[in-house]
């Protein structure tokens, strides 16, 4: 007997000119012209290569593979409810002014003191804010901060992101409590496009945590997060990017940070998950008494792959940026540290520092670390510097000799070692997850 | 009371493990719960090295002779088996710990002497560390500070003698801990260990020292001289009032290497 069945092709989507006019159907013109220019961006650039000294430790031609990429946003639409994970990390979090989850690249759902919204604070889905036309969307979405311009992925970013935040903070508003994104990737083999926009106000203040977690997941499954984040004069912000993947994750980010006269943009990047990681961070210090704290840890293990590109743009006088990046390295994984100090012609005064170090734990593990400066005015302070060391046996004896486990003095000297960064932005909660996050997975080791 | 000795090591040699050297030649040496023994000797002549292959320092390698804790082969356990069958060590040169504060680490300590599943009360563990620092005359403050970093000398001695005090063991070798201690340290030290013999009685103290002026606050039962890797005199009190006077030249001549 047989039976006739309709059978449905389905039609995979995949990255390209028709995902940009599908993704920015609906957009407003400006919008569409500029995903448009920045897909032309992305076409006429090359896929970066390891013959660039940027890109010479990972390898996205042999790593990602982006033509088999779908995607995410216009995928089927995620379950109702949100994945247990999620909702852990989000009970763990102390009270917050303002929350937005996003969902495979959607907007779900926004949150914000009904306090801070009457005084003109905005907490927005990027995607209705640019639809809504906001003025500043348009002026300053990949604009002056992450403009499709900058690179290869920069550009792809550009052309497909689906949604993001935007968050806005009025002249004189100051916010002390964090404002959070809790992010969710739920689907193997997917591309998600995310940008997220922050507008500081002078003598504003702001804290946001923007933390990414998934399942494991049998195929790579691409990120990509284009963060631009503008402090006015004497503005305060500060930004955490806590990324909590799982296997099979690949998170790329560029992150650029614009901070004017005597404003203070701090930032912390934390990978912890996913199987590569890479970091695009520029901080560009635009006018004198602007300072930039930039802290970063991970802690790889398996075969993670941990990739920083770091630079300090000081392009106005008298600014201070101090960077301090601390891994340890588990495993076979590999984490690889590049940062450039730039003093810019006339940005005498300069205050700038520079500190990698990392911490071996296996005999196959290995870090990179390539800290550089280029100086161009005189009068300044500056001093890099970075170590590789393992994990110290007299340090380990001493612990041991107090009736630790080798396990327990292990875990504490690792924690130890990372914690100095974590104590230098000590934010609501954000120690005690991320301290908690870092037990956890050295259990694993 | 049973007499025998806490700590028994007999013709005791030991070197730094996979090099050719020995430094340890040949120490016996026996102590008996609630004894207080003195080791002075030269620079250089193996107290240290002594007290790190009791503690189980994974340098050192005993070549030959043995060591028996409580009748066990303290020489075949673990370093921190030996701390939790109550030896301690205080470090001639203490270890700095970044980013680990001394209330973290001695909590971590005393959770690893417990069962598996038992948990330590935190109240207690609490009351506990502030009452031995103010035994020890420490400023609360330090409890959160990270071991030993930034610590002066005399602070890194006295934390010692804190970890000494919260874990409570049934040996303490002590090394050098006056050297770099001032007059008033010293006193609040010595008070710190009488106080815990008089808790318990049956602590036995191992303490290596140049100096004889902190035989006065801890009065040795026996006091020892050690040359070249060797316990060359074995006697009472007064050896460290006769070497404070004389030196060690007639040992020298003696026992020259
Ligand atoms: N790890 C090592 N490698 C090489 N030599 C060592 C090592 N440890 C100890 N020694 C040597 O063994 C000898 C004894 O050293 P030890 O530290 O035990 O002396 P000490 O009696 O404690 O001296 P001091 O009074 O100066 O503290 C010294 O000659 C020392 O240089
Ligand atoms: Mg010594």
């Amino acid at each position: 007997m047989s039976q006739a069945t309709a059978v449905r092709e389905e039609v995979r989507r995949e990255i390209g000119r028709r995902a940009v006019m599908e993704t920015g159907a609906g957009d407003p013109a400006w919008l569409r012209a500029r995903r448009d220019e920045a897909w032309n961006i992305y076409e006429a650039t090359p896929l970066p290569s390891t013959r660039s000294e940027e890109w010479r430790y990972t390898d996205v031609a042999r790593l990602l593979p982006l033509d088999e990429l779908e995607p995410a946003a216009g995928g089927p639409a995620h379950a109702a409810a949100l994945p247990e994970e999620l909702r852990l990390a989000m009970a763990q979090d102390r009270e917050s002014a303002g929350r937005i989850v996003d969902v495979d690249g959607r907007v779900v759902s926004v949150e914000l003191d009904e306090a801070l919204a009457a005084r003109g604070v905005v907490l927005a889905s990027l995607r209705e804010a640019a639809r809504a036309g906001v003025p500043q969307v348009e002026a300053l979405l990949a604009t002056e901060a992450v403009p499709a311009a900058d690179g290869k992925f920069a550009a792809l970013n550009a052309a497909l992101w689906s949604d993001g935040v935007f968050l806005y903070v009025p002249r004189g508003v100051r916010i002390d409590r964090t404002i959070r994104l809790s992010r969710w990737v739920s689907r193997p083999g997917t591309a998600t496009f995310t940008r997220i926009l922050i507008v500081a106000e002078e003598h504003s203040q702001l804290s946001f945590v923007d933390e990414i977690l998934s399942p494991d997941f049998p195929a790579v499954t691409l990120v990509n997060t284009a963060v631009e984040l503008f402090s006015r004069g004497g503005a305060q912000v500060q930004y955490v990017s806590l990324q909590r993947m799982g296997e099979g994750g690949f998170y790329l980010a560029n992150q650029r940070t614009l901070a004017e006269r005597d404003s203070t943009l701090d930032t912390l990047n934390v990978a912890l998950g996913g199987s590569v990681g890479r970091v695009d961070l520029n901080a560009r210090l635009l006018g004198p008494g602007a300072n930039s704290d930039m802290l970063g840890l991970y802690f790889g293990d398996a075969n993670q792959h941990f990739d920083f590109n770091t630079s300090q743009d000081h392009v106005a006088p008298h600014a201070h940026s101090d960077l301090l990046y601390k891994g340890a390295l588990d495993g076979a994984a590999r984490g690889i540290f590049r940062g450039i100090i730039r003093v810019h012609e006339g940005a005498q005064g300069t205050d700038a520092y520079q500190t990698n170090r990392n911490l071996i734990l296996s005999d196959t593990a290995i870090a990179t670390s390539l800290p550089n400066l280029e100086i161009e005015a005189d009068d300044v302070r500056c001093s890099h510097g970075a170590t590789v060391g393992q994990l110290d046996a007299e340090a380990l004896f001493y612990l041991m000799s107090r009736g630790l486990r080798r396990e327990q003095a292990e875990r504490l000297v690792v924690l130890g070692f990372l914690g100095e960064v974590l104590s230098k932005l000590p934010l609501g909660g954000v120690v005690e997850k991320v301290t908690q996050a870092i037990e956890a997975k050295l259990r694993y080791v | 009371m049973d007499d025998s000795p806490i700590l028994t090591v007999t013709g005791l040699e030991a070197g730094v493990a996979d090099e050719d050297l020995d430094i340890l030649k040949g120490v016996d040496l026996a102590i008996r719960p609630g004894e207080i023994h003195a080791i002075m000797g030269p620079n250089g002549s193996g107290k240290s090295t002594l007290a790190k292959v009791i503690a189980g320092h994974p340098e050192y390698e005993a070549t030959d002779g043995s060591a028996e804790f409580n009748g066990e082969d303290l020489l075949e356990m673990e370093p921190d088996e030996r701390a939790q069958a109550g030896v301690f060590m205080a470090f001639q040169y203490p270890v700095e710990i970044p980013g680990v504060s001394i209330a973290n680490f001695m909590r971590t300590a005393l959770q690893s002497r417990l069962e598996d599943g038992e948990e330590l009360d935190l109240f207690d563990f609490q009351e506990l560390l502030m009452e031995r620092m103010e035994l020890l005359d420490m400023d609360v403050s330090f409890a959160q500070r990270p071991v030993n970093d930034g610590f002066s000398g005399g602070e890194k001695k006295r934390n010692e003698i804190l970890q000494m005090a919260v874990l409570k063991p049934s040996l303490a070798v002590m090394d050098e801990t006056d050297s770099g201690l001032d007059i008033d340290a010293l006193k609040i030290v010595a008070h710190g260990v009488n106080t815990l013999r008089q808790e318990n009685p049956e602590m036995s103290v191992l303490l290596i020292t140049h100096y004889q002026r902190i035989l006065n606050h801890i009065v040795p039962d026996r006091v020892h001289v050690m040359m070249n890797g060797k316990i060359v005199e074995s006697g009472g009190p007064e050896i460290a009032l006769e070497l404070e006077a004389q030196g060690y030249e007639e040992y020298r001549k003696a026992h020259a290497a």
